[in-house]
């Protein structure tokens, strides 16, 4: 079973975020990235498709500085097997369609029977990159998947996935693009016998020009800002327990708006 | 805040920025490594103790270890956590790939083991024994004991013990009693008791191999006539197969900390069917002891250390969330805004001390195992006896001074915490009472002080202090040369100048009949040595901080006092480096001037201690 994993790094959940000066983007000094956490199950799950038919290969892609190759060697520490990185500053803070573009010609030399996104990136959270892979790769897709099975000659899948209030079982041809949800597997720890392994693993590295590809970027960043600091409660105190009751409704009506 | 357990940055500022261990994969022996493959341990460590070393540690505490119908369980979440750690191969991580292991530099154990100790000291009893008990075997086991044992301690198949201390054989090592008798066979039937014996006896494995100091019939008395054996648990019959090896678990102890570790009481030979196999030559047990003695020490003060560090990080959030009372200057303004406790005063100052210990700790321990690396990367026999020399008289600083100073530490973090502090809901008392053994075993506190002056500092007409003295002096020389360092440099070469002298006056008073000073003043000696070896290791990081201070200061022009503020506000890295000169400076003005008071203290040479009759203590 040959797995495609796309792969994101992205800062780490518990990093503090900073706006930078002029809002152009956020504050990149001391940040500490991570691989973005449902790639990470996408990682897992390929590894366990190659475990299962005890064939076959995990290749892990990613776009990105190169602080990414970071992110793809901590994959290949896992266990996969090789990594491409595409790294341009045309790219690398390309906007969900570029990255879908650059993700479907980088997927061209590399044979796979199956392609792992995220069901979306914790730091843009756009959830859009693998749905458009999918499209310009004019193959099916399934979403937020939780379980997967791959029958035994490889031609079809059977994925749970998540909808509102329950479980959707949908089955595809294969290839097809994935895209991992919470839920999906228990992600293993890097080993330092991996570690160890990892350094040796190739990882390719590409510019957008070897891919042939001008970007076409279909969205453009205004601005960013911090989210407003949260207003401080209201106490109504020395009141009788009735004035407050009528006081508080009061306020949900008129000032809160939510009654 | 990314984590509580470890601030990383520091880690790696003391790993890459102060001891640039990069160069030591210039040496043959670290060659397969690099920074990347460095980071990366780190940070799948770090992954490893947060997510499933941590969790188990409350569980740990609450649960403790059960001993019953003579076999001790471990708390039950130790287990996956175990078998996790196991998994990833961190058993062996600076052993050689020769014997199994990674082969990784010992400064990187050290770091990896400050993570995962922070996460659950108790639980990190088990693989910590296991480890220096296999060295033993690697070191003086023959190729089938190492075949039959080591190989599956270096994975964590099995743990490992040791197993010195008897009811009436503590400090004093060579009053045991615990007899071996040579069978026709070659092998030895042991029999006698043992105490105190950390992963004695769990479940976490399905043997265990215990390193066994015992007497051997007819040897001398005391420490010269001590053999060790190698005593598993469940020994191989001719078949084959594992059979009971007569070793009995009598009982665990109740403690103030740790319970999730099994401190035993063990029973060898009850039904005189114990076998022990000897682990090298008859009579050398305390000298095959000794070789795990540095390593086992620095390990204890890693316990410090750890603590400590998850400590302050605890305290820090808290005091940076905790609401109570107005900005000091609003004191007296009912209607102030409150503040978070961190903008008082006191908690700052606890806070301050608290991080420029935890730190001078870390570096201390650091360098120490990275001294250890520098005799294996050594290019010249005068190199690396240079650093053997540093490494030997810094291990009872490292063992006693991290952990009295982290104990200290975890203290504090009670008291920044307030009445909670002092609650179970809170994680920092529990810090504290797991932290309070790492002063006392591997060898009391005291006796590290003993070991200090009476063995280190003398040891070749005191060369190892005299090249503690060369290579502070040096550090001193080029720091002069900065002048925004002044505040530091001073009261480090003051301080020093007092250690120096105290050591002379100890040197003097062990020829004269006064020989009684010295071991009297033993420990308030080796926390001065442990004041300045600190001081060293935080002005060695201020020289670097302030050079990158002024660099980002200088990329921002930052050139007024305004405009450094904004910076620090906004930069992470320049708050970083900042941080690190406050901690020299704070450390320098607040610990190092009390080396006058407290060298004079020391040379006062006071005596009632030694001279008051027992009846004048008081009536007990």
């Amino acid at each position: 079973m040959k797995s495609l994993v796309c792969l994101k790094q992205v800062p780490d959940t518990e990093t503090q975020i900073k706006v930078n000066a002029d809002g152009s983007g956020i504050v990149t000094d001391g940040i500490k990235y991570v691989i973005n956490p449902y790639d990470e199950f996408s990682v897992e799950e390929a590894l366990k498709l190659k475990e299962k038919f005890k064939a076959g290969e995990v290749v892990v892609l990613s776009i990105g500085p190169d602080r990414c190759v970071e992110a793809i060697r901590t994959a290949l520490a896992m266990g996969a097997d090789r990594g491409v990185h595409v790294c341009d500053e045309a790219v690398n803070n390309g906007d969900p369609f570029v990255m879908a573009q650059t993700l479907a010609a980088a997927s061209g030399n590399i044979e796979y029977d199956i392609i792992f996104c995220g069901h979306r990136a914790i730091d843009d959270d756009f959830a859009e990159t693998g749905a458009m892979l999918a499209e310009l790769l004019k193959i099916p897709q399934i979403t937020l998947v939780t379980k997967i099975e791959v029958s035994a000659d490889k031609k079809t899948i059977t994925c749970e996935r998540d909808i509102e209030g329950g479980k959707e079982t949908v089955e595809s041809p294969l290839p097809c693009v994935v895209s991992s949800q919470k839920g999906l597997n228990e992600p293993r720890y890097a080993s330092l016998p991996g570690i160890m392994k990892a350094k040796k693993k190739p990882v390719d590295k590409k510019t957008f020009a070897d891919l042939g590809l001008t970007p076409d970027a279909k969205l453009v960043s205004k601005n960013f800002s911090m989210p407003g600091s949260r207003q401080a409660g209201q106490k109504f105190e020395g009141m009788e327990p009735q004035e407050v009751a009528k006081t508080v409704v009061q306020a949900l009506r008129s000032e809160a708006k939510v009654i | 805040m990314a984590n509580l357990l470890v601030d990383e940055r520091d880690a790696k500022f003391v790993l890459y920025e102060q001891l640039n261990i990069e160069e030591l994969c210039e040496a043959e022996t670290y060659s397969e490594f690099s920074r990347e493959m460095f980071d990366m341990v780190l940070e799948a460590a770090q992954k490893l103790a947060e997510k499933e070393l941590a969790p188990t540690n409350v569980e740990g505490d609450t649960v403790g270890v059960k001993l019953e119908n003579g076999n001790v369980s471990v708390p039950p979440s130790f287990h996956s956590a175990y078998q996790k750690y196991c998994e990833g191969g961190w058993a062996a991580l600076p052993i050689s790939p020769d014997h199994g292991g990674q082969g990784f530099p010992n400064v990187m154990y050290i770091a990896t083991m400050e993570l995962f100790v922070s996460a659950n000291q108790s639980l990190m009893m088990y693989p910590g024994l296991t480890i220096g008990s296999a060295r033993l075997v690697q070191l003086y086991g023959s190729e089938e004991q190492q075949r039959m044992y080591m190989d599956k301690m270096y994975t964590g198949e099995w743990c490992g013990t040791m197993c010195l201390t008897e009811p009436q054989a503590g400090s004093d090592v060579g009053a045991l009693r615990t007899k071996a008798v040579k069978r026709p066979d070659g092998t030895y039937s042991i029999s006698g008791g043992k105490i105190f014996i950390s992963a004695g006896d769990h479940d976490l494995t399905e043997n265990i191999i215990h390193m066994v100091l015992a007497r051997i019939e007819g040897a001398p008395a005391g420490t010269k006539g001590i053999s060790i054996f190698i005593v598993p648990k469940f020994r191989y019959d001719d078949a084959g197969n594992l059979v009971d090896n007569d070793v009995s678990t009598m009982a665990v102890e109740k403690k103030m900390g740790i319970h999730g570790s099994s401190t035993c009481a063990l029973n060898f030979g009850e039904k005189d069917n114990c076998i022990g196999y000897l682990l090298g030559e008859e009579n050398q047990g305390m000298k095959i002891m000794f070789n795990m003695m540095n390593e086992a020490r620095l390990s204890v003060g890693v316990q410090g250390l750890a603590q400590a560090s998850t400590a302050y990080m605890h305290a820090l959030k808290y005091a940076k969330e905790r609401f109570q009372g107005p900005e000091i200057s609003t004191m007296k303004d009912p209607t102030a805004p409150k503040v978070p406790i961190i903008q008082h005063p006191d908690v700052r100052r606890m806070l301050m001390w608290m991080k420029s210990v935890t730190e001078g700790i870390r570096a201390l321990l650091y360098y120490a195992a990275y001294c250890e690396d520098r005799i294996h990367a050594a290019k010249t026999p005068e190199e690396s006896a240079k650093y053997q020399g540093f490494l030997d008289i810094l291990i009872p600083i490292c063992k006693a001074w991290g952990s009295d100073m982290g104990f200290r530490v975890t203290e504090l973090a009670i008291q920044v915490h307030g009445g909670y502090g002092f609650c179970r809901e809170y994680p920092v008392e529990q810090f504290m009472r797991d932290c309070k053994i790492a002063s006392i075993y591997e060898g009391t506190n005291g006796i590290q002080a003993l070991d200090l002056v009476g063995r280190k500092i003398g040891y070749k007409q005191g060369l190892l202090f005299k090249s503690i003295v060369a290579e502070t002096g040096a550090l001193i020389k080029s720091a002069k040369k900065n002048y925004r360092l002044k505040d530091i440099v001073e009261p480090f070469e003051t301080a020093r100048n007092h250690l120096i002298e105290v050591t002379r006056y100890f040197g003097l008073k062990s020829i004269t009949e006064d020989f009684m000073t010295p071991i009297l003043y033993a420990s308030p000696y080796l926390e001065l040595f442990g004041d300045v070896a600190v001081g060293f290791m935080l002005l060695w990081q201020a020289v670097v901080a302030d050079r990158r201070l002024e660099e980002l200061y200088g990329d921002a022009k930052a050139d007024t006092e305004e405009k450094k503020a904004e910076l620090l506000k906004s930069n992470r890295s320049a708050a970083f480096y900042r941080g690190k000169v406050a901690s020299a400076e704070f450390f320098a003005n607040t610990i190092l001037s009390l080396a006058s008071g407290k060298a004079r203290a020391i040379m006062s040479g006071e005596r009632s201690a030694i001279d008051l009759p027992e009846e004048s203590f008081a009536l007990v």
